[in-house]
């Protein structure tokens, strides 16, 4: 019986020892190996379920004396089988550190691309600031064209504001001119004439008189009365000069 | 065009003009009508000055306004007089520049100013003055010119033209290294266009050439200066130009030309430095370096 009881230890030895190895394994793998290992490894819990329950059975046959020293190493056994479960049931949703690497290259790869990846940015900044710098020399070239434009506007509206000045003023003497060259035709029309009428009596009367002089001299002081502006005088010498020259 | 057709009509018309004059002087003429003679003779000079100028005859169409503008003269009539010699000046400056049309452009300067024009003769100033500047090269003379056109200016209460030309008198002054004159200059100009709102934008350019002059006579002196115009117009510390002012005096006190150098190269990077900022900042080096030199 014992020797049974041993040889199912045996058994339960190399199996425990493969299953290890194989739940060790699996997290590794992938796809077809994997469930492939899987499977596997589930039939060979399967058997090393039914060598505990052999074992059970054998140990319950032995003689209650030597009981306690298998069921020592029963128990023992029960645990190792659990936790195998329990890491079999973790290796499959288990991560390996392997599988990084293999999805990102080697080691002295990823160094490389970050590298790149610098310059990269580097050269950009670069540009940004080369295109800022030629903004800038833009914006101050605009604006010392600026100064230019601004002092020409202010000279030029001195110039104007002058010329406008200067034109009402004209218009203002122009203005005058014309009223004074109105009054000018008007008076003189009157004057003329009498001038002509007491130059022509005056000559008449001197061949004829001694008082012909005295005439004349009249004639010259309504003369100088109507220069001074007193049109009046005009018609009254007209009308009667040898009674005003008998009164005066 | 047949040009040489025209200088033939040309001739002929000033000897008809000259015809008329003579003939003006003879005991008839002056009896019957000299004037009316003379105003004929002055127009057919004038036609025939203008056919001159088409048959690009410069110095013979000069020649016949200044005819015109003598018979002016002695009909008093002053303001055709100097409008014809003004004509005559313009043809001679493109063919004889040194004596005829500056003696032309004098004489209708002297005519204005009898008159009282003061502006028309100030702008004349301006005109004689580009051409020394230009064609003969005399720079005394050019600057006299201006100064004088900006004093006419000034009479006539036109500021803006008076500092234009002072500006222009500024700017020679300080090349010829007459500093006093283009500081006061710079200052006065820098200080009235602080306050106009058209030329703020302009304050700090003179403000800036008026402390590199500063700079050019003794360091000290620019520093005050410096602090100066940052007082009076606060705007003047954000611009380039003081920025670059502080750092040249910071080179300049510590004798560094190197400093110097790159500071006025940053400068000149942005907004390119013209001649006269180049020829008063390589001054301005020359001192740092000659003091250098001496230190050792």
């Amino acid at each position: 019986m014992s020797s049974d009881f041993e040889s199912y230890e045996q058994d339960f030895g190399t199996t425990t020892a493969e299953l290890t190895n194989k739940i060790g394994r699996i997290p590794k793998l992938s796809g077809e190996e994997k469930t492939q290992l899987i499977l596997n490894v589930d039939k060979q819990l399967e058997e090393v379920r039914e060598l505990m329950e052999q074992m059970d059975l054998e140990v319950r046959e032995i003689p209650i004396q030597s009981r306690a020293m298998y069921n020592g190493r029963l128990k023992s056994y029960k645990q190792e089988l659990e936790k195998l479960e329990k890491d079999f049931k973790r290796s499959r949703i288990a991560y390996s550190d392997e599988v990084r690497q293999e999805l990102l290259g080697d080691d002295g790869g990823s160094s490389e691309g970050q590298r790149a990846h610098l310059l990269d940015n580097t050269e950009r900044l670069e540009r940004s600031s080369r295109r800022l710098e030629a903004g800038y020399q833009i914006a101050v070239e605009t604006e010392q064209v600026g100064q230019e434009i601004l002092s020409n506007l202010h000279g030029d509206r001195e110039k104007i504001q002058k010329a406008r000045e200067r034109l009402r003023e004209t218009d203002a003497n122009l203005g005058k001119s014309s009223r004074i060259l109105t009054g000018m035709l008007r008076r003189p029309v009157a004057e003329m004439s009498n001038c002509s009428q007491y130059g022509t009596y005056s000559i008449i009367r001197s061949s004829e008189d001694s008082t012909a002089y005295h005439h004349v001299i009249k004639g010259f002081c309504r003369l100088q009365s109507l220069e001074a502006g007193v049109p009046e005088a005009c018609t009254t010498a007209r009308c009667s000069p040898i009674q005003l020259s008998g009164t005066c | 065009m047949d040009n040489s057709g025209k200088e033939k009509e040309a001739e002929a018309l000033m000897a008809e003009a000259d015809k008329k004059i003579k003939s003006s002087k003879s005991f008839f003429g002056t009896l019957f009508g000299g004037s009316s003679r003379s105003e004929e003779a002055c127009e057919i000079y004038v036609r025939a000055a203008n056919m001159y100028k088409m048959a690009k005859n410069w110095s013979a169409a000069g020649n016949a306004f200044a005819q015109a503008a003598h018979l002016h003269l002695q009909m008093q009539s002053k303001h055709d007089a100097a409008t014809n010699l003004i004509d005559a000046g313009n043809a001679f400056k493109k063919a004889d520049p040194q004596g005829n049309a500056i003696n032309c452009l004098n004489r209708a300067i002297e005519i204005y100013t009898d008159m009282g024009r003061f502006t028309i003769a100030a702008k004349h100033h301006i005109t004689i003055a580009e051409i020394y500047e230009t064609e003969l090269l005399d720079i005394d003379k050019a600057i006299a010119h201006y100064e004088q056109a900006a004093d006419y200016y000034k009479g006539e209460e036109s500021t803006s033209s008076a500092n234009k030309c002072l500006l222009k008198v500024a700017t020679y002054a300080a090349q010829l290294e007459q500093y006093q004159k283009a500081i006061e200059i710079y200052e006065q100009v820098g200080t009235y266009a602080m306050d106009s709102t058209l030329l703020k934008y302009s304050a700090k350019d003179h403000f800036f050439k008026a402390a590199l002059c500063h700079f050019c006579v003794d360091t000290l002196n620019a520093k005050l200066a410096v602090q100066k115009y940052e007082e009076m117009f606060p705007a003047f510390s954000d611009s380039r130009e003081c920025k670059l002012l502080k750092k040249l005096l910071d080179a300049c006190e510590e004798q560094n030309v190197d400093a110097y150098t790159d500071s006025v190269k940053e400068f000149d990077s942005i907004s390119r430095l013209d001649q006269w900022l180049t020829t008063m900042l390589l001054r301005i080096k020359k001192t740092i370096q000659d003091d250098e030199e001496s230190l050792r």
